[in-house]
């Protein structure tokens, strides 16, 4: 037999799979070629060392894989958008604090009091023109129903003047 | 629970495959997590043990082909000289030859390519036997057989190899 079909046959050789005939064709070849029987004395080393290579999992892998939250974690992936809106947001507005309450960057301290009054103002001009909507809508309704309401009224009052005449007169 | 369940056994593919402690935590963690975000494809009628398995060998796949774990044979060769002397430091004899051992082998693990490394995780250091490694691959038996049978000899070479390199 060839190395090369030798070869193939190791590993079957080793673990005594091979039929009597065959077997003793592979030991014959191996007592005769010193490479083969090298080759078969290291994958025989090598299988003698593989389980050696098994570990137990060590202690920080185990709790981390403990603390994996079983189904939330597509939705953290969906959702941790959220989370960086938040963060660029909360850090705006800190540094706008930041400029506004101390005088580190005096130009920015005085945009950011320009926009602060401009805003108050339109908020008091806003306040304003919708306390005069308002009013104009109070009196657009005041008006439209006490007209039906006086129309009422003065029917009813011009009634019983023309029923307290007729009693007067009849 | 399924972590203390299976964790050692996606623990050792990884660290098998990926050759240390760190891609292998990071890979077995990955994994875990992905069995978790698909656990309502697993079918209940169906075994879990190799439907885990098969994840975890497509994901040290995946993993290894976004991030090259093989490196230089050079980088490997310093990097067994400099973990002899810091387990040196640190543990008994025994012990240092052993992880010595465990550290060489499973660099030259990583040489082979990554499927028939895989194979040899299963067979060789998980003791699987080549029908339940068959129905994982979904190839037929002989195929399985005559894949790790390659595996071992081209393993046996490189270590022998590299034996009569260094005058061994």
């Amino acid at each position: 037999m060839e190395c090369k079909k030798i070869e193939e046959l190791l590993s079957a050789y080793i673990e005594g799979e091979l039929d009597a005939a065959a077997r003793q064709e592979v030991g014959q070849h191996l007592d005769a070629c010193s490479q083969c029987k090298e080759l078969k004395e290291t994958m025989e080393g090598l299988l003698q060392s593989f389980p050696e290579l098994e570990e137990e999992v060590p202690f920080y892998l185990k709790n981390r894989l403990h603390y994996i939250p079983e189904s939330q974690d597509l939705e953290e992936d969906k959702h941790s958008y959220i989370k960086w809106a938040v963060a660029v947001v909360g850090t705006f507005i800190l540094f706008l604090n930041l400029f506004y309450f101390t005088n580190i960057y005096p130009p920015a301290n005085r945009t950011l009091h320009g926009i602060a009054s401009n805003v108050g103002t339109f908020v008091v001009e806003t306040g304003a023109f919708f306390e005069k909507i308002k009013e104009s809508k109070d009196i657009f309704f005041y008006s439209f129903f006490n007209k039906d309401s006086e129309k009422n009224n003065n029917n009813s009052t011009i009634g019983t003047k023309i029923e307290s005449n007729g009693g007067k007169n009849g | 629970m399924m972590v203390d369940r299976y964790s050692k056994s996606v623990y050792n593919i990884a660290l098998n495959f990926a050759g240390n402690s760190d891609d292998a935590s990071d890979i077995t963690q990955d994994i875990f997590l992905k069995v978790y975000n698909n656990i309502e494809k697993f079918h209940e009628d169906g075994n879990f043990k190799s439907w885990l398995l098969r994840l975890a060998k497509n994901h040290c796949i995946d993993y290894w082909r976004k991030n090259k774990i093989n490196k230089s044979r050079v980088e490997l060769d310093d990097n067994i000289h400099t973990m002899a002397e810091d387990i040196g430091q640190k543990t008994p004899e025994d012990t240092i030859i052993q992880k010595h051992d465990a550290y060489f082998l499973r660099e030259k693990l990583k040489i082979l390519p990554p499927e028939l490394r895989l194979l040899i995780i299963l067979r060789d250091i998980q003791g699987k036997s080549y029908q339940e490694i068959a129905d994982e691959f979904q190839i037929p038996l002989g195929t399985t057989k005559s894949r790790i049978n390659r595996a071992r000899a081209k393993l046996a070479k490189i270590i022998l190899s590299e034996g009569k390199k260094n005058g061994m």
